[in-house]
């Protein structure tokens, strides 16, 4: 007869469909990086190789719209207060000025930059792209502005107040990295 | 709000009788979270004068779960420090933690809830370490930059310069400064720490080899950033009742504390709200709202006469520059030529950060507002050794400010009497 132990162990054998995602990644850091998983040392002070990692299933709630709008046709999304008129880009499923409720509306793919700045240094995921800039762009049509990356066309910076256009990428994943903008020449 | 003259005559004012801090530094591997904050809580209460078993009550400033790699890291220290039976809690508001775990922990005596309360910063942040690059900083960074919205501004690539450089971008647009004058800030930070025992980066250098070093983000040189530190500064807190009980010597008031925090989605900072009336993207909106909370409290109408010395929140020299202006210590727009004239430099009329800031003392981020306070404490109570600055009115100040696009801002008004 099985123990309650033995009995527990299997159940949760079972409930594990493959091999555990952070076991894997754990495999590749050691293959990449041919890391030595023994202790380190520096003086007499240790300092262990170490990571932290977590998954998620992200949730876009109600602006899941505007991800859709961009992925599957290219348009970009904000959202008018219906109470004080506020258009908003980034879409607000309600208007924080008054609590008014919105309704989803097409924002022109022109607009001016607020402010920008050109990075130089990034974190490793975005060393490969550097230089480049991002700014808070306002669409011709709404109220406020959002992040973007703008193509600096072989400038170092771009000025606020300058006039930008979107351009999307041919293939977009509902991120909102999918489009960009360009200087108006 | 009850203003301080009112807090004056009931005699129910609050006051800090006791500074502790560790050295700040690049790298402690001999120091976990927790022995850095014990370091820094002992050094206070010693120099309260005070045992542990006074203390009512903790507030913990410690920024980023990921630097700790750990959940809830205040509990552990908590533990560390002897504090069980107390009640400790945690305040995360980026940059600006060490401001607001101060205003949390002046909230636990003035209410009545605590008679004496520490407040300790704590954190340790380069043990972040990208093992591909064989470098920490990447890694520092990254854990950073999850504080930009993960919807709308993480995938974009940003950092915590990237956001504070936009703003910076924005006030030289409708001002006219420039990176010259940015570049002042970072030349007397770095300078003023050299008389500071426990500042990370003393350094004499030029407006050149501020304009010289390696671009880091449009418009911030690598000597416009201040660095990651590891460190912790502990203040004690006393009711006014019981610093007469004790008969603490020089308790250190405070006067006022204004926080106040703008929209986190900088690009909303256009829409005629509330807070148009303080400018808009090129202005630190709450900045200004801050000081006039903390300056209506404690009754100040000239605050460039009547400070005697400043604490400004330069994780980089531009937001130094801004918060001149914020602050009400010069005109809007004037910063760059309030530090061409010499008025913040440690001989001049407003000595700002005689600690070197966070350019030149460091910035370990849960502990930078707390130590900025303590700065001013010392300098009040004309403990600050070589870098002492003339003290006149009684009166200082200090500004603690983080969060995307500079969202939170504190601001603490301390005197003497």
């Amino acid at each position: 007869m099985k123990t309650s132990t033995e009995k527990a162990r299997e159940t949760l054998r079972k409930e594990l469909k493959s091999k555990p995602l952070e076991s894997v990644i754990d495999g590749i850091i050691a293959e990449k990086l041919n890391l030595n998983t023994s202790v380190l040392e520096r003086e007499k002070y240790f300092e262990i190789p170490d990571k932290m990692v977590m998954f998620y299933k992200y949730s876009y709630g109600e602006q899941s719209r505007f991800f859709s709008e961009l992925m599957n046709h290219a348009k970009l999304q904000g959202s008018r207060c219906m109470k004080c008129g506020i258009v908003y880009f980034p879409p607000r499923s309600r208007c924080s000025e008054c609590y008014g409720e919105i309704e989803w509306k097409e924002v022109s793919n022109e607009g001016t930059v607020l402010s920008s700045t050109t990075s130089w240094y990034a974190t490793s995921e975005f060393f490969d792209s550097v230089p480049y800039a991002v700014g808070y762009v306002k669409p011709v049509d709404a109220d406020t502005g959002m992040l973007q990356r703008i193509d600096l066309k072989g400038r170092e910076i771009v000025e606020p107040g300058t006039r930008v256009i979107a351009r999307f990428k041919e293939r977009r994943k509902g991120v909102v990295s999918d489009f960009w903008y360009e200087i108006m020449e | 709000m009850i203003s301080y003259a009112q807090l004056k005559g009931e005699k129910k004012r609050v006051a800090v009788v006791g500074t502790g801090q560790t050295k700040f530094e690049a790298r402690s591997p001999e120091k976990t979270y927790y022995e850095l904050a014990l370091e820094a809580a002992l050094t206070a209460i010693n120099d309260a004068g005070i045992t542990s078993r006074d203390i009512d009550s903790v507030v913990y400033g410690i920024y980023n779960d990921l630097f700790e790699r750990q959940i809830m890291p205040d509990t552990y220290v908590h533990d560390y420090l002897g504090m069980y039976g107390k009640s400790g809690i945690r305040v995360t508001t980026g940059g600006a933690t060490g401001g607001y775990a101060f205003r949390a922990g002046y909230s636990e005596v003035a209410s009545g809830l605590s008679d004496v309360t520490m407040v300790i910063g704590v954190e340790k942040a380069q043990d972040c370490y990208d093992w591909a690059q064989g470098k920490t900083t990447p890694e520092v960074i990254k854990s950073i930059a999850y504080s930009s919205d993960m919807t709308w501004e993480f995938p974009l690539g940003t950092s915590a310069a990237s956001s504070y450089a936009i703003l910076a971008s924005a006030h030289m647009k409708k001002y006219g400064t420039t990176e010259e004058q940015a570049a002042l800030v970072s030349v007397k930070n770095h300078g003023n720490a050299i008389s500071n025992p426990f500042a990370q980066s003393p350094m004499k250098i030029t407006v050149d080899d501020v304009m010289q070093s390696r671009m880091i983000s449009y418009p911030f040189k690598m000597l416009d950033c201040s660095l990651y530190t590891e460190g912790a500064y502990a203040l004690i807190l006393m009711s006014e009742e019981k610093t007469m009980r004790m008969g603490i010597k020089d308790p250190v008031w405070v006067m006022g504390i204004g926080s106040s925090n703008d929209k986190s989605f900088t690009g909303s900072r256009t829409v005629k709200d509330r807070m148009g009336k303080y400018g808009d993207i090129a202005d630190l909106r709450n900045h200004y709202e801050s000081a006039v909370q903390a300056y209506n409290m404690a009754g100040i109408q000239d605050p460039e006469k009547v400070i005697d010395v400043a604490e400004l929140h330069d994780a980089f020299s531009f937001t130094e520059i801004q918060a001149y202006e914020a602050m009400g210590f010069c005109g809007r727009g004037k910063g760059g030529k309030f530090i061409e004239d010499g008025v913040p430099l440690m001989n001049g009329d407003l000595p700002v950060s005689p600690s070197g800031g966070l350019l030149g003392a460091g910035h370990a981020v849960g502990a930078t507002g707390v130590m900025q306070i303590g700065e001013v404490v010392n300098q009040l109570r004309n403990r600050a050794g070589k870098r002492q600055v003339e003290i006149r009115s009684g009166i200082g100040l200090a500004h603690s400010i983080g969060g995307p696009g500079s969202s939170y801002c504190s601001v603490s008004v301390m005197g003497v009497d």
